[in-house]
């Protein structure tokens, strides 16, 4: 089944996802005007969703972001670990 | 340090985005800082890395009438460049002489555009994630990347505006384009001619004197390689559907 969502972020950016999944994730996309360095890291973000359950525990997924973003050096700029997982969320429930 | 300062070009997306990821690789391996001002010919919409073409553009009206399309290496959102209506910049140089932080750098390199803008007796001022306004109204959008430890930051001068060929170029239902939200968008967007009677050319040099006062720099042009592989990017990339339609 595919799903999207979009998101107005507090500042002004969008962020849309669209998701292919049954009761777990089988692929993402999250766009949008967002900034990302570097940028082709968004899918070490994208890759983490996979294979995830769809009701996965917000806060764990959040958790899994920061600590992707963390270990790997990256710096999102204008959307958070939070308005992706909500994202996400309001896409697959 | 001593920059380079690029004359001031019209190429197509394709070629204009080859130039700033050629110059962007030549300074990473010790070419000297670099900035350029240019022009889109045809004009064009740029798309930001993270987007996708099919949604944000409207391909078959740009296709009518000849504008290109292209993604960016920048995040950051869809652009209408209009020849005639505006002046685009980019500027490109290791990340260790400019400020570290996102906001810092930012608000650093869009001074060069708002100090330009002074020069003209525009005032103007920075406005946090990405964008210079005028008496609250956007008249400069702007996008930076960092890789290989090369800081690129391009941006926008709106010289002029045609609101409603905008819209009809980007991916806004065709109801929904509007007088009134044609209105809406003129109230959050200004141009250059809204403030002050002067040609491109002066523009031009207004902005070459905001952004060098404070550099050691001289004109030069390109060297064979950056252009050869300038021009080996916008046949092989930024031409590409691989690329534009990554997303």
């Amino acid at each position: 089944m595919k799903s999207i969502a979009t998101k107005k972020v507090a500042g002004g950016k969008m962020i849309t996802v669209k998701v292919d999944h049954d009761n777990v994730i089988n692929n993402i996309e999250i766009l949008g005007d967002f900034f990302l360095h570097p940028e082709d890291s968004l899918e070490l973000i994208e890759n983490s969703f996979l294979g995830r359950h769809v009701k996965e525990d917000r806060l764990e997924a959040i958790n899994r972001i920061d600590q992707i973003v963390a270990h790997n050096g990256l710096e999102l700029i204008g959307i958070t670990s939070k308005t992706i997982v909500d994202t996400v969320k309001e896409a697959v429930e | 340090m001593n920059w380079r300062i690029l004359p001031f070009e019209t190429h197509t997306a394709a070629m204009n985005m080859g130039i700033d990821q050629a110059v962007m690789e030549s300074v990473a391996h010790g070419s000297q800082p670099t900035i350029r001002f240019w022009r889109w010919n045809p004009s064009a919409v740029s798309i930001g890395y993270f987007q996708s073409l099919g949604d944000e553009i409207n391909i078959e009206k740009c296709k009518e009438l000849g504008i290109d399309a292209v993604r960016r290496i920048t995040g950051g959102g869809a652009v209408y460049h209009d020849y005639e209506g505006e002046i685009t910049y980019s500027i490109i140089g290791k990340e260790s002489i400019f400020p570290t932080g996102i906001t810092e750098s930012y608000n650093k390199l869009c001074g060069y555009v708002v100090n330009s803008l002074k020069n003209v007796g525009i005032e103007s001022e920075f406005k946090p994630i990405n964008d210079i306004l005028v008496a609250g109204k956007k008249i400069s959008g702007n996008a930076q990347t960092r890789r290989g430890g090369v800081l690129l930051q391009h941006g926008t001068v709106i010289y002029d505006l045609d609101v409603k060929k905008m819209f009809s170029l980007l991916k806004v239902s065709q109801e929904k384009i509007s007088d009134k939200m044609i209105q809406a968008a003129e109230e959050r967007v200004t141009r250059v001619l809204d403030h002050m009677q002067i040609s491109m050319n002066d523009l031009h040099k207004a902005l070459l004197e905001g952004f060098t006062s404070d550099k050691e720099h001289e004109h030069g042009k390109l060297t064979k390689e950056e252009l050869k592989r300038a021009k080996e990017l916008a046949e092989t990339k930024y031409s590409q559907r691989d690329w534009n339609h990554m997303r």
